[in-house]
């Protein structure tokens, strides 16, 4: 029992780091008020880029990770252009960028020949000594370095949002971006420098779950986790550290799937397979119940700013 | 005092001044509109539609595909070929489904992407009256039709609860059901309702009598079937009160509520029709072109409808039209797949770079673009 | 003596309409000069080119006798222009530090956030009154609130203050200690210039005026040595009269609020315990200035949000607190709100469906199976003409287009086209030109002098003292206290002040 109990929380960070970048990139975005509903896309042409890398450029985890963050703020470009130049409503554009990078990943993985390609990936790193204290030194400490690296990562983020001075006019323009227009701050820029950023990282969620945990391309091979990570901010109410606690229970429910599997347990496979969407939904109504969950929404989130509104 | 503050000095003014005359562009300055003629309206769409289809082509130039074959592909063998003719208004006809149910709901600006989900329980529905053989056979496929409505309505109540009452966002929430129903499905057709047969993940073949007819000139009643919904759909929304209200519920769903519209009422039919609509889009494949309950029948169909939805602006007639132009796609999409080894994916391309250039050009309409000075 | 602003031959139009027909204005430095115009004359406008908002087709700015030419706020904030807007801009979560900060950055974020809470506690004391840079901008008062605005643009340096309507939602008192400290930063070197439409500003507390009328600069005079209705002349162009209001006795009361409790939509109770009861025939007056619950009485009085506590009660129903949009309306609750196209139109449908929505249910344009459009649009015809509803060529065209004044036209037209028995008036006469204005309160006094029970929640103290029988204060969610008409401005200023 114990060891399943080790076995599970060990896998747990593996399952939950999509989902905790994915979120943290979002957070991003949304915080300057920029829905991204596009994210299931982004992760998909991150997890391609990243396997296309892997196999082209010599399997370097390294290179091809940072391949997928690219790749992900290259097709985000579109996306911000669409939203904050064009000002096209938000759904709609987010909706059809997930389709046709559904499409464009489906085709371009076949086309191209990386699909059902089997890559080395990312092997776990033990930092010794900490990894042989009994239990916590295997759940905590043997982990790949993407897992590690999402701490750091989400440490660095949270001081920029909430204590330096870009932070504070990024925020502006996600709550007030009249108020941020009348003062200077370019809103525009800072939106679409925003998603570019944040989709950076989804495109790191997505290249890590193609690279480093499946390590293989499969056409649509996300599953959803890109809706999931959307719900995971509003329960989070649009603040990085709850994202992660959010992320983990998540990347628990995950861990837990093929854990139940192994241990033998008979359970109807596809119903296992539906518990993560049904966690998001209860997690959704969680948040719609209580009375908070709304408050902390940036003012101005998924309204698109013109200047020169006559009112 | 004014002079204490601690700012930067302000670059001299001549600087300002020196600085516009080197901008010899001058600058662009955005307006919105307050209104546009309809007949631009309807040039600039068609504008951004072939915008998307030039793209779309130049896409699959470079994807190998000669130009040649392209317009043999989608042009001519689209308007000669009499059997190619046929598939399109086979296909069109669950489009049509589809289509009108996203518009449907889409008019009270309820985002059902749960479009697919709902098919996959109207296939089950129906197949359920099937599999166990409920009612004589005069009645079967009467009652797999009402089965089939049933479980999408029953399906798209859920998300649609959440939000009424407790403000829960469905975008997310009809697209996670998606993959719920999936998973069920898939949990039937390999499990309980497996074909003993074949053993291939698919349920057992319907009966004759489970199955819609055709009526003759190789159509299929299942497009009549479309036809007869869309025209019911576009009664409801152009020639009644329930109409009327739909379009303040869309328009300003504040102001309505103030000025004593039934808005949840209104919101509650229209989004149990869209549920239906889509149900009986995948009753329509499940009878009409399978013959039974498969494991992907519904792929595509979901983005289908919110561009089909799109692009007529919500319109039920537009939609029917916009239904099987896409299906002209569908159908030459497979056809690219046989004969140009063109994954199908590139279909759901092609539809996605249309609706990007269609939601572009909206910035024309709502917009104007001075030049100053 | 150069002029430290100076607007020459501005020309700005929206989207087909003029807003600036080659309009000039000059503002010196030291001295405090009012811009007036009544609503829609171009004050505002004109000010946004000089603040760098708007970008003019045609003319030119110049600081201080130099040329310059502004591409957007900072430009502005660089010539040492600063403008608080009427609507503020001010980020409500943040503190008031990191609002200043947003505005005058100074490298880092925490050395900046210190040293900016220092000058602002070093400003404020100048100015004579008391801030704590660390309160949330959501916490502060309005007043307070628009005292962050003039610190943060004194703070970037500005040397020309651009102040649109300030007092529009002050009380009396706190308006003269606005205009008190206004005069102080103009004898300290700065040309303050105070857009507003308030003739009694204008000669207390201002030096020069400029008079705007559709977009052009008519006249620039001295203000000490006008008069008001000189003022008012140049202004509106002729001498509208001011609905006279006929004394007759009210009747029983038609509507009882007892105790009434309601909340924002985020849950922030902003009625704390209303009562207050209005009589047929009489105009009950709600005086008191915006942020203090009113919005929200409108909100439980015409059924668009259930209140928390308390009752409201209608002649002949009895009991109807909490009842829907839908059912109040059907008692004889008509409802006149305040933000016309958000909550009074639909702007993207046309002028028959807007008027037509409020009897629909009722039959009178078809059934549910088929809506009668002739019936729909001979009514509207009907009704455009009795109202006088101006600017629509046809009756399909879409609502949005119709001017302010127009589309009040058309949402009284719908609401007193069926008679109401009580009728929720909520800033009818915000945004009008002096010709809507009077219309509007023509039509309120004449469904007075039929019998209706009329509630009138206003900002402009004005236009209560005015129209109303019968004047409740409001200030913090209460009905502070009652005065009958004709009432003391004086009194009932002091009541708004006093928050107790």
């Amino acid at each position: 029992m114990l060891q399943f109990i080790v076995n599970w929380l060990a896998g747990t960070p593996s399952f939950a780091a999509p989902y905790a970048l994915a979120a943290l990139g979002l957070i991003i975005g949304e915080r300057a008020g920029v829905l991204s509903l596009g994210a299931e896309g982004f992760m998909l042409v991150g997890a391609l880029a990243g396997v296309a890398a892997d196999l082209e450029l010599g399997g370097y985890p390294a290179i091809s990770l940072a391949v997928a963050m690219l790749a992900a703020a290259v097709v985000s470009l579109l996306f911000a252009l669409l939203v904050v130049v064009l000002r096209v409503n938000q759904v709609i554009a987010g909706l059809a960028i997930v389709f046709f990078c559904q499409g464009l990943t489906s085709l371009v993985g076949t086309l191209a020949g990386w699909t059902n390609r089997a890559i080395g990936g990312l092997h776990e790193v033990a930092i010794w000594p900490l990894s042989d204290i009994p239990i916590v030194g295997r759940i905590l400490f043997t982990q790949n370095l993407v897992v590690y690296l999402t701490v750091p990562i989400f440490f660095a983020v949270n001081n920029i949002l909430s204590r330096s001075m870009l932070g504070l006019r990024l925020r502006s323009v996600g709550e007030n971006p009249e108020a941020a227009d009348a003062v200077g701050v370019s809103v525009p820029a800072y939106r679409l420098g925003a998603v570019v950023a944040g989709s950076a990282l989804i495109g790191l969620a997505g290249g890590y779950l193609s690279v480093v945990d499946v390590k293989i391309w499969i056409p649509d091979m996300t599953g959803g986790r890109g809706w999931i990570a959307i719900a995971l901010v509003i329960f989070a109410r649009w603040q990085p550290w709850r994202a992660l606690f959010g992320a983990l229970l998540f990347g628990c429910i995950e861990a837990l799937i093929p854990r139940i599997a192994a241990a033998g347990i008979q359970l109807p496979q596809y119903f296992l397979l539906m518990t993560p969407y049904l966690a998001t939904i209860a997690v959704m109504i969680w948040a719609g119940l209580s009375k908070f969950g709304r408050s902390n929404e940036p003012a101005a989130l998924g309204q698109p700013h013109v200047r020169e509104e006559r009112r | 005092m004014l002079e204490q503050a601690a700012h930067p000095a302000p670059p001299p003014l001549s600087l300002t001044v020196g600085r516009a005359h080197a901008l010899r562009f001058g600058r662009i300055n955005l307006e919105v509109r307050q209104s546009i003629p309809a007949w631009r309206q309807a040039l600039i769409l068609a504008g951004a539609v072939i915008t998307g289809m030039a793209i779309s082509a130049a896409l699959l130039i470079a994807a190998g595909v000669k130009p040649r074959a392209l317009l043999d592909e989608f042009v001519v063998e689209t308007l000669t070929d009499s059997e190619n003719l046929h598939s399109i208004l086979f296909q069109a006809a669950p489009l049509i489904f589809v289509g009108v149910g996203a518009a449907v709901a889409f008019r009270v600006r309820f985002w059902n992407l749960g479009i697919e989900g709902q098919m996959i329980w109207g296939g089950i529905a129906a197949t359920f009256v099937a599999f166990y053989e409920i009612g004589p056979p005069v009645a079967r496929l009467p009652l797999m039709m009402l089965s089939a409505v049933l479980g999408g309505m029953a399906w798209i109540m859920v998300p649609t609860w959440l939000r009424l009452r407790l403000r829960v966002n469905e975008i997310i929430t009809t697209l996670l059901l998606n993959y719920v129903a999936l998973n069920f499905l898939l949990h039937l057709v390999y499990g309980p309702w497996l074909d003993p047969k074949d053993a291939f993940p698919h349920s057992p073949q319907f009966h004759s009598y489970e199955r819609l007819p055709e009526i003759g000139w190789g159509l299929s009643s299942a497009l009549v079937m479309a036809l007869v919904f869309t025209a019911l759909a576009a009664w409801l929304v152009q020639s009644t009160r329930f109409g009327f209200y739909t379009r303040f519920v869309h328009d300003n769903p504040r102001m309505a509520l103030a000025v004593g519209v039934p808005i949840k009422a209104v919101m509650l039919i229209s989004v149990l029709l869209s549920g239906g609509l889509s149900a009986l889009a995948g009753f329509v494949i499940a009878t009409a072109q399978e013959g039974r309950l498969t494991q992907s029948f519904f792929e595509g169909y979901g983005f289908s409808g919110i561009l089909i939805a799109f692009l007529a602006r919500n319109n039920p007639i537009a939609a029917m039209i916009v239904a099987v132009l896409v299906a002209v796609l569908f159908v030459s999409g497979r056809s690219l797949q046989v004969f140009c080894q063109i994954p199908f994916a590139m279909v759901q391309l092609i539809q996605a770079i249309i609706v990007i250039c269609v939601a572009a050009s909206e910035f024309l309409m709502r917009h104007r673009l001075h030049w100053v000075r | 003596m150069v002029a430290a602003l100076k607007l020459v031959g501005v020309r700005k139009s929206f989207d087909g309409f003029l807003a600036l027909d080659d309009a000039d204005f000059a503002a010196n430095t030291g001295e405090v000069h009012a811009l007036l115009g009544e609503n829609g004359a171009g004050k505002s406008s004109l000010m946004n080119v000089a603040a760098g908002l708007y970008t003019a087709e045609a003319g030119r700015l110049f600081v201080d006798g130099e040329e310059v030419v502004l591409s957007g706020p900072r430009d502005a904030m660089a010539c040492r222009i600063g403008m608080v807007h009427q609507e503020f801009k001010l980020v409500k979560p943040f503190t008031v530090a990191e609002n200043v900060l947003l505005a005058n950055w100074r490298g880092r974020f925490a050395p900046g956030v210190r040293e900016v809470e220092r000058q602002i506690t070093t400003q404020a004391a100048e100015l004579g009154f008391a801030i704590d840079p660390r309160s949330r901008v959501d916490e502060l008062s309005i007043a307070e609130r628009q005292r962050v605005e003039i610190i943060k643009v004194l703070l970037a340096g500005a040397r020309i203050l651009i102040l649109d309507e300030p007092t529009a939602v002050l009380t009396d008192e706190e308006a003269v200690r606005l205009l008190t400290t206004v005069r102080t930063l103009a004898a300290r070197g700065a040309a303050v210039v105070l857009v507003t439409h308030k003739l009694g500003e204008v000669t207390a507390f201002t030096d020069r005026v400029t008079v705007m009328r559709n977009g052009r600069a008519v006249a620039v005079l001295d203000s000490r040595s006008t008069t008001a209705n000189e003022l008012t002349q140049l202004a509106v162009g002729t001498t509208v009269a001011q609905p006279r209001r006929a004394s007759s006795p009210p009747g029983a009361p038609v509507m009882t609020v007892k105790g009434l409790r309601a909340a924002r939509a985020d849950g922030h109770v902003t009625v704390t315990d209303a009562t207050f009861h209005v009589r047929a025939g009489e105009i009950y007056g709600i005086a008191g200035v915006g942020g203090n619950g009113q919005t929200e009485l409108v909100e439980a009085l015409t059924g668009v949000r259930a209140p928390l506590a308390g009752s409201v009660e209608l002649d002949g129903t009895g009991d109807t607190t909490g009842s829907p949009a839908e059912a109040l309306r059907d008692l004889g609750v008509a409802s006149i709100p305040a933000d016309r196209f958000g909550y009074g139109l639909a702007g993207g449908l046309s002028v028959a469906d807007n008027f037509c929505v409020g009897q629909m249910h009722k039959g009178c344009y078809g059934t549910w199976l088929r809506t009668d459009s002739a019936a729909m649009r001979k009514a509207t015809g009907r009704a455009v003409g009795e109202f006088d509803v101006q600017g629509v060529r046809n009756l399909r065209q879409k609502a949005a287009l119709l001017s302010g004044g127009n589309a009040q036209k058309l949402i009284i037209a719908r609401e007193f086209s069926r008679d109401p028995k009580v009728i929720i008036a909520h800033s009818p006469s915000r945004g009008l030109d002096v010709r809507a204005c009077a219309a509007v309160q023509e039509r309120l006094l004449s469904a007075r002098a039929g019998g209706a029970a009329i509630v009138l929640i206003s900002d402009d103290l004005d236009e209560v003292l005015n129209l109303s029988d019968r004047i409740g204060v409001m200030t913090r969610g209460r009905i502070a206290a009652e005065f009958a008409a004709p009432a003391d401005r004086q009194a009932v200023g002091r009541v708004m002040v006093h928050h107790a």
